[in-house]
């Protein structure tokens, strides 16, 4: 019975900080309206000005939950640009608060990696045996259908996106 | 003041759009001379009697062979350039995804090769034919197969549209060069070299900014249809835009595409609330296949 409730203890403990980092800053990239709930025709219960600073604090399908300095309440989340580190990255968003960084809006992530560059690209010579190896892994129309049946992923019919502000509604 | 906008107006004309025609510019001289050095005289020029000769390679309107072959030769020079992930599970796994979210596009009948190579810089290329890359760089920052499926959706688009065909058609050279090169050689592995210039240089090219946000407006839709939650890129447009433009992580994808906010925005304004009936998209976050390195 000990040793179970160690355990929660835990397991407790290692998601506390995948939670504490979800409290993520961001801003609003533009004007729009706060709603009590995730839906367009939810209840309002504040305005989101364009540039305000925000606190994420939910996240639910294509909405977000978010606090500003006078509101709180649910917006689209294309309407608001995430401030800090992906979400997920626990030790990031602590190191972010340790120097200082993440209540300044300005914070970026680094990768602190070497990506290809033009010049290796350039360089890059054929490679028959890899294009073959690629190859192998090909999967059949079929193969494809199956493997989201098994993930209970059905297909959903829905046009194209048009260009922003082609016919119908903004 | 003028002056230096003048300087600054060429400096920017001869080094941005003239770095394709530079290129092809190059590959022209160089088809002119193998044509000349022949004994040919000028009546070989491509004209219209010679463009209704038999073609060896066409790109003007490429048959399905020919569009596989060219991205073929594309994706193993990239792979000569960074070589596939040694885990087959990984690849397999790009490759169920990739091909189901391919299924729910207009080219369906293509064999639509993934594959995740070994840098860990940030990016994603395609090629004619259904032939598609990620990074391992990109990958690891994805936390769910809805995520994936946006990506791989983005990069199936502009095989879709022919994005990077259009490009090398624009240059005329194409139709030009094919037909009578292919006279002279009659080599299409030749041939293709020509076109796309060395190595992989050719996944370094931009195309245009609407190019683009053709394929992110696609790639949302090719998610939606495949049953996966809608918001997978522009989760990972929003997960890229934080990180720094001059990060040697990213300067390749920044230099060649707009910045993430750019197109975040713009597709804000496509979906608008077109996606607020799609209620039980998926994520999967625990079938997403995790790499096993760090």
């Amino acid at each position: 019975m000990n040793a179970c409730r160690f355990w929660l203890l835990l397991l407790i403990l290692l998601f506390l900080p995948a939670v504490a980092s979800a409290a993520e800053k961001g801003n609003a990239l533009k004007d729009d309206i706060l709603r009590a709930e995730p839906y367009s025709d939810a209840e309002k219960t504040g305005d989101l000005q364009r540039g305000e600073k925000l606190e994420i604090i939910g996240k639910k399908g294509a909405w977000l939950h978010v606090k500003t300095a006078a509101a709180e309440g649910w917006t689209r989340l294309l309407s608001v640009k995430r401030g800090t580190a992906q979400s997920g990255s626990a030790i990031k968003g602590v190191l972010d608060v340790a120097s200082g960084r993440a209540g300044t809006g300005k914070v970026v992530a680094t990768t602190g990696v070497r990506g290809l560059n033009e010049e290796e690209l350039k360089n890059a010579r054929y490679n028959e045996s890899a294009v073959k190896k690629m190859e192998s892994y090909t999967q059949t129309v079929q193969q494809g259908r199956r493997f989201a049946h098994e993930g209970g992923l059905q297909a959903v019919q829905f046009d194209y996106l048009p260009e922003a502000g082609q016919e119908g509604e903004k | 003041m003028r002056m230096v906008y003048l300087i600054l107006a060429f400096a920017l004309s001869s080094f941005l759009p003239s770095a394709h025609a530079a290129d092809f510019g190059k590959v022209l001289g160089d088809v002119i001379k193998s044509t000349t050095a022949g004994g040919e005289n000028k009546e070989n020029a491509p004209d219209q009697a010679g463009r209704q000769s038999k073609k060896a390679f066409n790109l003007q309107a490429p048959s399905r062979t020919e569009e596989i072959q060219l991205g073929r030769e594309i994706t193993g020079n990239l792979l000569g350039a960074a070589p596939l992930v040694n885990d087959a599970a990984l690849q397999k796994y790009v490759n169920q995804v990739g091909r189901w979210v391919a299924n729910q596009s207009e080219r369906s009948d293509l064999p639509w090769h993934f594959g995740v190579i070994e840098t860990e810089g940030i990016n994603a290329f395609a090629a004619p034919g259904g032939y598609v890359i990620v990074t391992k760089g990109l990958y690891r920052r994805l936390e769910n197969e809805a995520q994936l499926a946006g990506v791989l959706a983005h990069e199936i688009a502009h095989v879709v549209r022919s994005h990077h065909l259009k490009i090398m058609q624009k240059t005329q050279l194409l139709d030009l060069g094919a037909d009578f090169l292919g006279k002279q050689l009659g080599k299409n592995e030749q041939l293709i070299q020509k076109i796309i210039g060395s190595g992989a240089e050719i996944c370094a090219r931009s195309l245009d900014k609407s190019a683009e946000f053709e394929a992110d407006r696609m790639g949302v839709t090719l998610t939606v249809r495949s049953g996966y939650e809608p918001y997978g890129l522009p989760e990972v447009l929003q997960a890229i835009g934080q990180t720094a433009k001059d990060d040697d992580g990213v300067s390749l994808l920044f230099k060649t595409h707009p910045h993430p906010d750019d197109r975040l925005r713009q597709l804000d304004g496509a979906i608008g609330s077109r996606l607020d009936g799609i209620k039980d998209g998926k994520t999967l976050a625990k079938r997403f296949y995790r790499l096993k390195s760090r």
